[in-house]
């Protein structure tokens, strides 16, 4: 096969193979989210829907790795050079990552939607700057320039993650505290989830769909044969799911997202060819950002407690800080051999640092006593932002040394 | 009664209270402490490096002297950026230079007298810790994260001598206590671990800058840096201070420090993907130079250096930075030559070369503002037509003729730049290779293209402290993330009712717990392994008559 096929063969496997398995899977996953809390008839589905994901998912993963080996092939060197690339191969780990986690070490199969969300929502973002494949500049082809890189996009990638933790524990959390607050004012007379938001109020959150209202109703899986007591628990339960959802108000949801994506996205505004371009691929990145978060607000009810996610954000934070200290190492010690200097505040030297001093407000965040929770987490999703604006800015508004790299 | 009867504890030193600040030195005291104070908030450090990174934000949004001085320039002249106005803000503040600016200096400084302040007390108090600290025994187990039951045929004290050479092999500190009438708490091995590495993984972490910074203010003073460009088969250059381009020693670095070797480019090889459907089309795929070295004091050899290796010569690295090509440019006044070198030009944008030539010779100067296209091919009219090709099949040299004053010392000119405000134009003209022009009197002759490379020369001995430095970092970050101080203890009761031992093992983690759910697992498992014994219903605890309790451990994150 000549390099051309190659090519367009690693293109057609990414781009909509990838994409669309990956999106699949993630609908899938959380369509069986929703079955987790709910009739017995309904759980059984939620199984199949989980397994049909698995199987997507794998498939998304396949089809991803082949083309990343087709898209090496065809350029005969890793497929590390330049945003593209990148891109890609962060989503890649970051799913895989996040999927072994969730699956095998901290056993939630039930979360694995959201991953797959993320990790398609990347893709989709690394076609915003698709480059067909071709070799790499020699000045910048040392034997070890793909650890400092691959250790930064491996960073990246549980960056991601990890906001998309925070980001759900503070959905998560908010609309908790809309609950507890609605419920304290009506005095405790409404009958809205009075049997969970006793669980809610005092701290320790315990998962509604952990103990199932509907789990005495045999395992005959017959939704009609319910006793008329399982019926008013689970219209209960339902009144509790939609006063979740309306405790996040879904204008301020939208946005909110909307400018904060905006803190990174006017980069298209700024460096498209067009000014139509630019604001073409401006609103698409920032209406995905808020059409994403408004999915996310109808599956509040059914994420883990905060508790969970709040723990699980610190413990990709602090992965993935251990990776980007590694490998901003490495990148000044790439830097030193290359262009005889360690450190040259270039514009990526710079957005390398910054992501590390922001990072390291939130572990310190974490650390002390006082601030843990949202005041954290929303450094969590400020350093996100510094990663991504800092990336962004790098690579298309200053035009450094690097530049020639790629990253 | 007499004073001196009374035991000491009824008298105790009263307090002296601080006298209330009196005088200038008192006050200036009362700051420095309150300052200090301040400063070993962790809020404080965390303001300190939220200005850190501001600072690196508005460095990298203007551009910084020792970068890009041209762009600096032309912001101040008003000619670019938003300004002159602004400008001079700018430079009032120290923007242009943030990272020598006053400001810069002063956070770093707060940032380190800060780390100092935090350090201080968190180092005292892990050495108490690690030297002090004993595990604590129970009286209930009460409570526990973790908690497993067994029973076994062996006696208690062997249990408990399996289960403290179980931990001690496992570098657990172990403390054995026996009940006896004095302290009636039940028969334990009580155990911890981590105990230094989480907190001593962070003072590593922290301290790891203090090294870091010296390397980094060592470095400043000790290094050199200069660079040069080499023409092919040119008699190269000297390692000395006065045959740099640009040159930048160390506050420390004397001028004979340098290792006065010699280096000559013999070739240099540069190609690119030159089909224009290829992939990556127009990139280089070869960057290398075959160089001549001459130590100072030895033979000569030769080396290569390409974008991946750069050269090492008795702790002198040369690096290979940029190249360009270098035409040979005759220039004849009346039958006279007054300019007869390469040109170094360098690459812009448009993908051609750009130089210029500088005759003070003649009288008025002669200067040329020259453009070469190394890839310009005759066309169907048989004019050349430049491309953007930078491989060097048909070159083609542009020039623009001036004369006048050159201006050469009176203004800051780099040598591919004519100040043309006192000279006059007299024309363009364009040769090939080998091809000869004349233009008012001047006759302007191509014979020759070489290639030019420029090298950086640096001299760096701070770059090991930097790697020990880094790694002391990442050593030390591992820890504090990831080690975990956690406890364990093993209980052994006889049974009343039968001749086998009720054995119970119960611990907790302040971090981590999900991890320590694991080891305790597996801890448990080993014990019974080595004891023999057989799962059991929770066991009742020992003392009943006391209600249970969470055994006193101050809990921490
Ligand atoms: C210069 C950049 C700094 C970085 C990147 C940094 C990073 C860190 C990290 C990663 C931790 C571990 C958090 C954990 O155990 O979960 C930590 C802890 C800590 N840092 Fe820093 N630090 C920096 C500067 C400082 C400074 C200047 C201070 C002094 C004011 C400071 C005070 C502390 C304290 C007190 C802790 C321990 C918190 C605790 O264990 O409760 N750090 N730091």
């Amino acid at each position: 096969m000549g390099s051309d096929q190659l090519a367009e063969l690693s293109r057609l496997l990414y781009f909509p193979t990838t994409l669309m398995l990956y999106l699949g899977a993630s609908v899938v996953y959380l369509y069986a989210l929703t079955t987790t809390v709910g009739r017995t008839a309904q759980r059984e589905r939620g199984r199949l829907a989980q397994r049909l994901g698995g199987i997507l998912a794998v498939l998304g993963i396949t089809a991803h790795v082949a083309h990343e080996i087709f898209r090496g092939l065809a350029q005969d060197r890793l497929p590390l050079g330049n945003m593209f690339e990148v891109t890609s191969l962060m989503a890649l780990v970051g799913v895989v990552v996040g999927l072994i986690h969730l699956q095998f070490v901290r056993r939630r199969p039930e979360l694995n939607g959201f991953v797959l969300l993320g990790g398609a929502l990347v893709l989709g973002m690394a076609m915003l700057m698709y480059a067909e494949p071709g070799p790499l500049m020699p000045i910048l082809d040392t034997w070890w320039r793909p650890f400092p890189v691959s250790l930064l996009v491996g960073a990246m990638g549980v960056f991601a993650a990890a906001f998309v933790f925070n980001a759900l524990y503070l959905l998560r959390d908010t609309a908790e505290l809309a609950v507890a607050a609605e419920r304290s004012r009506s005095g405790g007379g409404s009958t809205v989830g009075a049997a969970y938001v006793g669980d809610v109020s005092d701290g320790s959150v315990t998962e509604p769909a952990a103990d199932p209202p509907t789990s005495s109703s045999g395992s005959s899986g017959d939704g009609a044969e319910l006793d008329p007591d399982d019926e008013r628990e689970h219209a209960e339960l339902l009144a509790y799911h939609r006063a979740l959802r309306r405790g996040v108000p879904a204008v301020k949801l939208a946005i909110g997202p909307f400018l904060g994506t905006a803190l990174v996205s006017w980069v298209w505004l700024v460096t498209a060819d067009t000014w139509s371009a630019g604001l073409g691929r401006f609103l698409t990145v920032n209406l995905t950002m808020v059409a994403a978060a408004l999915v996310a607000r109808w599956f509040v009810p059914f994420l883990p407690p905060t508790a969970t996610m709040d723990g699980l954000a610190h413990r990709t934070t602090a992965f993935a800080f251990v990776l980007w200290t590694v490998g901003t190492i490495a990148g000044a010690m790439w830097a030193e051999v290359s262009w005889g200097r360690f450190w040259g505040w270039d514009p990526k030297e710079t957005g390398a640092f910054l992501t590390w001093i922001a990072y390291a407000g939130y572990l310190h965040a974490r650390a002390t006593r006082g601030v843990k929770g949202r005041g954290a987490a929303w450094i969590g999703v400020a350093a996100f932002i510094v990663l991504m604006g800092t990336y962004l800015i790098a690579n298309y508004v200053i035009v450094g040394l690097h530049s020639y790299a790629d990253l | 009664m007499p004073e001196s009867a009374l035991p000491p504890q009824q008298n105790p030193p009263v307090r002296r209270r601080r006298a209330a600040p009196s005088g200038p030195v008192a006050f200036v005291w009362e700051s420095v402490l309150l300052g200090w104070r301040w400063l070993a908030r962790m809020r404080t450090a965390l303001y300190l490096l939220l200005a850190l990174a501001i600072l690196s934000i508005v460095a990298t949004a203007v551009p910084q002297e020792p970068n890009v001085p041209s762009t600096v320039t032309t912001w101040r002249e008003g000619e670019a950026g938003p300004g002159v106005g602004v400008s001079r803000v700018l430079d009032a503040i120290g923007a242009y230079d943030v990272y020598g600016s006053a400001i810069f200096l002063a956070v770093l400084l707060a940032l380190y007298i800060s780390l100092t302040a935090c350090l201080i007390p968190r180092i005292k108090a892990w050495v108490r810790l690690v030297r002090r600290s004993q595990p604590p025994v129970v009286r209930h187990l009460g409570a526990q994260d973790e908690r497993t039951d067994f029973v076994t045929d062996r006696s208690p004290a062997e249990v408990r001598a399996a289960a403290a050479e179980l931990l001690g092999r496992r570098r657990w500190r172990v403390r054995r206590h026996d009940a006896n009438d004095a302290d009636p708490r039940p028969d334990q091995v009580a155990a911890e671990a981590g105990l230094w590495a989480r907190e001593g993984g962070s003072l590593v972490f922290h301290l790891s800058f203090y090294v870091l910074l010296a390397a980094i203010v060592l470095g400043q003073l000790l290094t050199f840096e200069g660079q040069r460009g080499v023409v092919e088969g040119d008699p190269g250059f000297r390692d000395t201070a006065v045959s740099y381009w640009a040159y930048s020693p160390g506050r420390w670095f004397g001028e004979g420090d340098h290792q006065g070797g010699r280096l000559e480019l013999e070739r240099f090889h540069v190609d690119w993907v030159r089909d224009p459907l290829a992939p990556g089309a127009g990139q280089p795929t070869v960057f290398r130079s075959d160089v001549r070295v001459t130590p100072a004091d030895g033979e000569p050899f030769d080396a290569v250096i390409d974008s991946t290796r750069p050269l090492n010569l008795d702790g002198t690295r040369i690096t290979q930075l940029d190249w360009g090509y270098a035409p040979r440019v005759v220039v004849e006044v009346d039958g006279e030559v007054v300019h007869d070198t390469f040109l170094t030009p360098v690459i812009t944008d448009g993908g051609f070369f750009r130089g210029a030539v500088k005759a003070p010779a003649a009288d008025p100067d002669v200067g040329l503002d020259v453009f070469l296209y190394p890839f310009a091919p005759d066309g169907e009219d048989g004019r050349p037509v430049p491309t953007g090709a930078p491989w060097a099949d048909a070159p083609l040299l542009v020039f623009q003729q001036f004369r006048g004053d050159l201006r050469l010392g009176a203004t800051q000119q780099t040598i591919n730049e004519l100040d043309v405000e006192a000279l006059t134009s007299q024309g363009f003209g364009a040769l090939r290779l080998g091809q000869s022009m004349e233009l008012e009197g001047v006759t302007i002759t191509f014979p020759e293209l070489r290639r030019w490379v420029g090298y950086q020369v640096s001299s760096r001995p701070q770059v090991p402290y930097l790697l020990f430095g880094s790694v002391l970092l990442v050593v030390g970050l591992l820890g504090s993330l990831y080690a975990y101080r956690r406890r364990l203890w093993v209980v052994t009761m006889e049974d009343g009712a039968a001749p086998r031992t009720l054995v119970t093992v119960a611990g907790r983690s302040f971090q981590r717990p999900e991890a320590f759910e694991e080891e305790f697992a597996d801890l448990v498992a080993e014990l019974m392994a080595a004891t023999g014994g057989a799962p059991a219903a929770p066991h009742p605890d020992p003392d009943p008559q006391t209600p249970t309790a969470t055994p006193a451990v101050e809990t921490t994150r």
